[in-house]
C-alpha cells in the first residue's frame, strides 16, 4: 500500500515536470521575441507592453541562458501559476475549471453506460455460451477495429444527420450528452465485455465454485457469495488499464462533438499553439490520470486484499 | 522455431497485404499526384479516369488513398520495429543486468506511464507541427514501454525457471540461454504486441490527423481526409466512406493477425 | 448394513472411447470403500460420475442408486451437501481465495442448514476448534498450509450434514506426517454414513480398511476386503503397486564400512533464512564420493533450500560450504529437478538439447547409446520435445544429461515425487545405482522417510 502510494506520488511529480519541460521546449521553439510571449502568457494579451516584456526578460535572465529560464518556468508551474491564454487572454485556470467539469461529466456518463453494457453482456456470454457468445465476440471485434472517431462519425451520420434524433454537436441539454457518451461507452464496452466474460467463465469453472455447490449452496447463493467478488478482481484491475483508452477516447470524442472539455481544449490549443492552455490542459489530464489510477489501485486492494496489482 | 498461424490470422495477414499492394501499386502507377487539382472535376463519382472518384479539389482519390495507406503502413512498421527492439532488449536487460539496471529502467517506465499515450504524442506533435518523424519518435517512445513490461515479466519467470538454471549449471553461456529459453518464451507475446502496436500507431496518427494537429495538408493522411471530406457527406458519401473503411480494415487486419487478445 | 450407494455397470466415455469400463460397486453403511490405482486409471471420473459432476464433453452409462433409489442427475445434485458430498483433490483450489476460512464453513450452516448468522458463526468456530484451526479461522486459504487447507475443506464439506463422503485423493501433496490426521478426520466424519476414497497411495488404503477395488487404466483388476487384498494380492498389477511403495523396496543403502573416504563436500554450521524466517541452523555434515545422502523433513523445513545452498544457488545466512574436490569443473555440480517438464525447454527436441550439450563439452558420441540403453530410453524420444514424453522418461533423460558430464555431486530434489509409484521406484533405483557406479555423490531430498531409508547411506533429518 505504502509502496503503491509512493509510486503514484512519484508519478505525479514526473507528470508536472514532464509537462512543464515539454511546454517549455515548445515555448522556445516558437518564432519571435520570447520575452514578449512569456509576458503575454503571464499577464494576458491586453496587458503586454515592452515594459512588461523587459521585466520578464530581466527576471528570467532570458539573455543569459535557457537553464535559468527553464528553472523559472518550472517554479511558476509549482506555484500553480498557469498564466493566461495567448489567444483569449483569459486566465488559464478559469478555462480549465470550466472544461474539467464537462470532461468529468462525459467520462462518468461514458463509464457508467459502458459498465451497464459490458457487465450483463459479459456475464450472459459466460453463462449461456454459444451461439450468443460468438455473436457478441464478433460484434465486439468489429467495434474494437473502429477508432473512436470513426465510431463517432458513424453515430453522427446515423442518429444526428439521418434520423435527427440527437443534436450533431455542442452542449447544454441532456440530449447533447447522448451521442458522445454512447460513443465512449461502446468503445470501452467492446473491450471490457470480453474481460468480464473471460473472468466470469474462469470463475464458473474454478474448483472452488464447484465445491461451493457440492457443499450444498444453491447456484444463486454460490454466485452471490463466491462469484461476484472473484469475477470483479480482474475486471476492476482492467479498468485501470482502460483509463488510458478512456482519456484518449475523451480527447477524440470531445473534438468530434465540439464538447467543451479538456481534450477539446488541448487539441484546440495545440492547433493554435496556445502554450499556457496546452500546459494547463495536459497537466490536468496527467493529474487526473494519476489520481484515477490511484483510485483503481485502492479499489483493487479493497476487493482483493491478497496483493497489489502490477503497474 | 515452429510458428503456426490460425485461420483468422491468415485472413488478417491477407487484408493487410492487399492494402499494402494497393498502396504500392497506387503510388507507383497512378498518373496523378496527391496535390494535382482539377476544379472542373470536383466530387466526381468513381469513373474510368478516377477509379475512386475525386475530392472537393478534384484531386484523385485513388492516388490520395494509396499515399495515405502507404504513409500509415510506413509509420506502423517503423514504430513496431523500433519499439519492439528497444522494449525487448531493455526488458531482458532489466532482468539480467541486476537490481540497479532494473530499478533505473523501472523509474523511466513509471514516468512514461504517468501520462496517457495520446497526450504525450499530442505534446510532441505540438513542438514540430506536421512532422512525420516527430510522430514516429513520440509513438515509439510511448509504445516500447508495453514490450518492456511484458518481456521483463516473462524473462523474470524464465530466469528463475529450473530449465534455465539447469542450462546455466551445465555450462551454457548467456547467448545460449537467451536463444533456447528466453526468446522462445517471449516471441509469441512480442508478436501479439507488435500486431496491436501496428494498429495503435496507425490509429494514433489518424487521430492526430483528425484533430488537425498531425500530418498537415496537402499531404494525404487517413484521419485528415476524414475531416476534409466530412462536410461532403451527403453530396459524396462514397468519398467519406473510403478513409473510414480503410482505417477500420487496417486496424481489423492487425487485430486478426494478433490472434489472441492481450 | 444398509447399502448407501449402489453402482451398476457405470461407464464413462469421451465420444466412442471408453475411459472407464463398466464397473459395479456397493458402498455400505459403516464400511469404507477404497479405490486404488495410478493417475490416469479413470478413478476420478467415477467419483465425478456419482456426484453428477462429469464435464459436458464426457458421457455416462449405467445406473446409480443412492439410499436404495435410482436417482437422476438432478436428483443427485439436490443431495449435495445435505446427504452426499465430495472432497476436492486440491483444497487450495477448492476454497474461495478471497473469503476467510471461517466464513466458508459458516455459510454452509447458514444457507444449507438454515441457521441464523450468529449460530452459524458459532458452529463454524466450534468445527474449526475441533480440527485445530481455531487460530487460523480468519485467514484466507492462501495463508494456510496444505494440511490446514484440507482440514478446512473437510469441515466446510461436512457442515451441511452429509454422511456419505467421496474423497478424491484427499492427501495429495501432503506430508506423510499430516496424512494420518486427515485420514482419521475423514473416518470420524463418515462414522454415521460411509466413506468412498480414491487414492494412489497403498498406505492410505491399508489405513482405511473396509473393502478395496484396484483399478488399472479404467478397468477393475481386483477387489475384496482391503487387508486381504493388500496382504495377499492375486493380480500382478496389485502386487506391482504394493511393491512400489517405498516401504516395501529392497534396501539398497550401503553400510558405512564399504565406502571410500574421499570427501567431496563439507558443510559446517549451515543456517538458511528465507523471507526473514530461519529455516534451520547449525547443520553440519560431509558427503563422500559415491555416497547417497538423504534429507527428510516436512514441507517448508528447507530441504530443497539446503541442496540449492550446497550448489551455490542460494546464499547461506551462516556457516560454510567447502568443496573438497578441486579438480572438478563448475558444470560437474548438478541438480535434478522435482518437476521434470519444468526443467527442460520445450522450444526444441530433446535430441537438439542433447546435441547442444555434446557440442559444448566435446562429449564422445559412443558414450550416449550404452547409457541410453542402460536408462531404458528409446532412441525415438530424441525426436520429441519435453511435452510429448512421460515424466518418467523425462527424468531419466535428465539423469542421462547429468551423467554425460561426469558429475562429482548431484542434488536430486524430490526427483520422483511427481511420478507414479511404479515409475518412481524404477527411476530412484537407477539413479542410486548409476551414482554408485560412477562415484558421484548424491544428495537426495524426499518427503518420504521410507524412500530415503531404503535408498540412502546416510540420512539428515531437518
Amino acid at each position: 500500500m505504502k509502496a503503491m502510494l509512493l509510486k503514484r506520488v512519484l508519478q505525479l511529480v514526473t507528470v508536472v515536470w514532464g509537462v512543464g519541460t515539454l511546454t517549455f521546449i515548445l515555448m522556445r521553439s516558437l518564432p519571435g521575441d520570447m520575452a514578449y510571449r512569456i509576458a503575454a502568457s503571464r499577464y494576458g494579451q491586453d496587458n503586454v507592453n515592452s515594459e512588461a516584456a523587459a521585466l520578464v526578460r530581466q527576471e528570467l535572465n532570458l539573455d543569459q541562458g535557457a537553464f535559468a529560464a527553464y528553472w523559472h518556468w518550472l517554479l511558476d508551474l509549482l506555484q500553480f501559476n498557469l498564466g493566461h491564454s495567448l489567444v483569449s487572454g483569459l486566465p488559464v485556470i478559469d478555462a480549465i475549471q470550466h472544461m474539467l467539469g464537462h470532461s468529468l461529466l462525459l467520462a462518468l456518463a461514458g463509464l457508467l453506460v459502458s459498465i451497464l453494457i459490458a457487465v450483463p453482456v459479459g456475464l450472459f456470454c459466460a453463462w449461456r455460451g454459444n451461439p450468443l457468445d460468438s455473436i457478441f465476440m464478433g460484434l465486439s471485434s468489429m467495434i474494437r477495429a473502429m477508432p473512436v472517431f470513426v465510431l463517432g462519425v458513424l453515430f453522427i451520420l446515423l442518429f444526428a444527420l439521418h434520423w435527427n434524433w440527437f443534436p450533431v454537436a455542442g452542449f447544454g441539454t441532456p440530449a447533447h450528452l447522448v451521442l458522445p457518451a454512447l460513443t465512449l461507452a461502446l468503445s470501452l464496452a467492446a473491450v471490457s465485455n470480453r474481460v468480464v466474460r473471460d473472468s466470469a467463465k474462469h470463475t464458473f469453472q474454478a474448483a472452488f465454485y464447484q465445491f461451493s455447490k457440492v457443499k450444498g449452496l444453491s447456484a444463486w447463493q454460490t454466485f452471490r457469495r463466491h462469484g461476484v467478488r472473484n469475477i470483479a478482481v480482474p475486471v476492476v484491475a482492467f479498468f485501470g488499464i482502460q483509463l488510458v483508452s478512456m482519456i484518449e477516447g475523451i480527447v477524440m470524442i470531445e473534438s468530434l462533438f465540439s464538447w467543451p472539455g479538456i481534450g477539446h481544449g488541448l487539441a484546440h490549443a495545440i492547433f493554435a499553439r496556445d502554450i499556457p492552455v496546452i500546459q494547463g490542459a495536459a497537466l490536468v489530464m496527467g493529474v487526473l490520470f494519476v489520481a484515477l489510477n490511484t483510485l483503481v489501485d485502492m479499489l483493487c486492494l479493497w476487493i482483493d486484499p491478497r496483493g497489489v496489482r502490477e503497474a | 522455431m515452429k510458428f503456426t498461424m490460425t485461420g483468422s490470422q491468415w485472413v488478417g495477414l491477407g487484408v493487410l497485404l492487399s492494402l499494402l499492394i494497393f498502396a504500392v501499386l497506387g503510388m507507383m502507377f497512378s498518373p496523378f499526384s496527391i496535390s494535382q487539382q482539377d476544379l472542373n472535376a470536383v466530387l466526381d463519382s468513381p469513373s474510368a479516369v478516377h477509379w475512386l472518384g475525386t475530392d472537393h479539389f478534384g484531386r484523385s482519390m485513388l492516388t490520395r488513398m494509396a499515399h495515405a495507406v502507404g504513409l500509415s503502413f510506413a509509420l506502423g512498421v517503423l514504430c513496431v520495429v523500433t519499439s519492439s527492439l528497444l522494449g525487448t532488449a531493455l526488458g531482458v536487460w532489466a532482468v539480467w543486468g541486476g537490481k540497479k539496471v532494473d530499478h533505473i529502467l523501472g523509474v523511466m517506465v513509471n514516468i512514461l506511464l504517468a501520462l496517457p499515450g495520446l497526450v504525450v504524442v499530442l505534446l510532441f506533435a505540438a513542438i514540430v507541427p506536421g512532422s512525420f518523424w516527430i510522430l514516429y519518435l513520440a509513438i515509439s517512445l510511448v509504445q516500447w514501454v508495453e514490450y518492456f513490461r511484458v518481456v521483463r515479466a516473462i524473462t523474470q519467470n524464465v530466469i528463475h525457471s529450473p530449465a534455465r538454471q539447469s542450462s546455466q549449471m551445465m555450462g551454457f553461456g548467456h547467448w545460449y540461454q537467451f536463444k533456447r529459453h528466453i526468446w522462445p518464451a517471449i516471441v509469441p507475446s512480442v508478436f501479439t504486441l507488435a500486431a496491436f502496436g501496428g494498429a495503435n500507431a496507425i490509429l494514433t496518427m489518424a487521430s492526430l490527423g483528425f484533430v488537425y494537429v498531425g500530418i498537415q495538408p496537402p499531404l494525404a493522411e487517413l484521419g485528415l481526409m476524414t475531416v476534409e471530406l466530412f462536410p461532403f457527406y451527403s453530396d459524396a458519401p462514397w468519398l467519406l466512406a473510403q478513409p473510414l473503411v480503410v482505417i477500420a480494415l487496417m486496424v481489423f487486419g492487425f487485430h486478426l493477425l494478433a490472434g489472441k487478445r492481450v | 448394513m444398509s447399502v448407501l450407494l449402489k453402482l451398476t455397470n457405470v461407464a464413462v466415455f469421451v465420444g466412442d472411447t471408453c475411459l472407464l469400463e463398466p464397473i459395479s460397486l456397493e458402498l455400505k453403511q459403516g464400511q469404507p470403500l477404497t479405490i486404488l490405482g495410478q493417475t490416469g486409471s479413470g478413478k476420478s471420473l467415477l467419483a465425478q460420475a456419482i456426484m453428477g459432476l462429469l464435464p459436458d464433453t464426457l458421457s455416462f452409462q449405467g445406473d446409480i442408486e443412492v439410499f436404495g433409489k435410482a436417482l437422476t442427475l438432478e436428483q443427485r445434485q439436490a443431495l449435495w451437501g445435505r446427504d452426499l458430498v465430495m472432497l476436492p483433490q486440491e483444497p487450495w483450489h477448492a476454497l474461495d481465495p478471497l473469503m476467510k476460512g471461517i466464513n466458508q464453513v459458516a455459510e454452509v450452516y447458514q444457507h444449507v442448514q438454515g441457521k441464523s448468522q450468529n449460530d452459524a458463526q458459532a458452529s463454524a468456530q466450534q468445527d474449526l476448534l475441533d480440527v485445530g484451526l481455531a487460530d487460523s479461522a480468519h485467514k484466507r486459504p492462501g495463508q494456510l498450509s496444505g494440511g490446514m487447507a484440507q482440514r478446512l475443506a473437510i469441515s466446510a464439506a461436512t457442515a451441511g450434514g452429509a454422511h456419505v463422503i467421496l474423497a478424491d485423493e484427499p492427501t495429495k501433496g501432503l506430508d506423510v506426517s499430516r496424512r494420518d490426521g486427515i485420514v482419521r478426520l475423514l473416518q470420524s466424519r463418515s462414522i454415521e454414513g460411509s466413506l468412498l476414497t480414491i487414492t494412489h497411495d497403498v498406505a492410505i488404503a491399508r489405513q482405511l480398511g473396509g473393502s478395496l477395488l484396484v483399478m488399472k487404466q479404467g478397468r477393475l483388476v481386483e477387489q475384496g476386503d482391503a487387508l486381504d487384498v493388500l496382504t495377499n494380492p492375486q493380480n500382478h498389477y496389485t502386487r506391482e503397486l504394493i511393491a512400489a511403495e517405498p516401504k516395501s523396496w529392497p534396501d539398497v543403502s550401503v553400510a558405512l564400512a564399504n565406502k571410500t573416504t574421499e570427501t567431496v563436500l563439507v558443510a559446517e554450521n549451515l543456517a538458511i533464512e528465507r523471507g526473514g524466517r530461519t529455516l534451520f541452523e547449525n547443520v553440519s555434515f560431509s558427503i563422500n564420493k559415491g555416497e547417497v545422502v538423504g534429507v527428510v523433513g516436512d514441507s517448508g523445513c528447507g530441504k530443497s533450500s539446503l541442496g540449492d545452498a550446497l550448489l551455490g544457488l542460494l546464499p547461506v545466512s551462516a556457516g560454510l560450504v567447502t568443496r573438497s574436490n578441486h579438480t572438478a569443473k563448475p558444470y560437474q555440480w548438478l541438480k535434478l529437478y522435482q518437476d521434470p517438464p519444468s526443467a527442460f525447454t520445450s522450444s526444441v527436441s530433446l535430441g537438439t538439447l542433447l546435441k547442444d550439450l555434446v557440442d559444448l563439452h566435446n562429449i564422445a558420441q559412443e558414450r550416449i547409446v550404452p547409457l541410453m540403453t542402460r536408462l531404458n530410453l528409446p532412441e525415438s524420444i530424441l525426436q520429441r520435445t519435453c511435452l510429448d514424453v512421460s515424466g518418467g522418461e523425462l527424468q531419466r533423460f535428465a539423469i542421462l544429461r547429468a551423467l554425460l558430464l561426469d558429475p562429482v555431486f548431484l542434488f536430486a530434489d524430490e526427483p520422483t515425487s511427481r511420478l507414479d509409484p511404479i515409475t518412481a521406484k524404477d527411476v530412484t533405483n537407477l539413479l542410486v545405482e548409476l551414482a554408485r557406479e560412477t562415484g558421484c555423490a548424491v544428495l537426495m531430498v524426499s518427503h518420504d522417510p521410507d524412500l530415503v531409508r531404503k535408498t540412502c547411506d546416510t540420512v539428515i533429518t531437518l
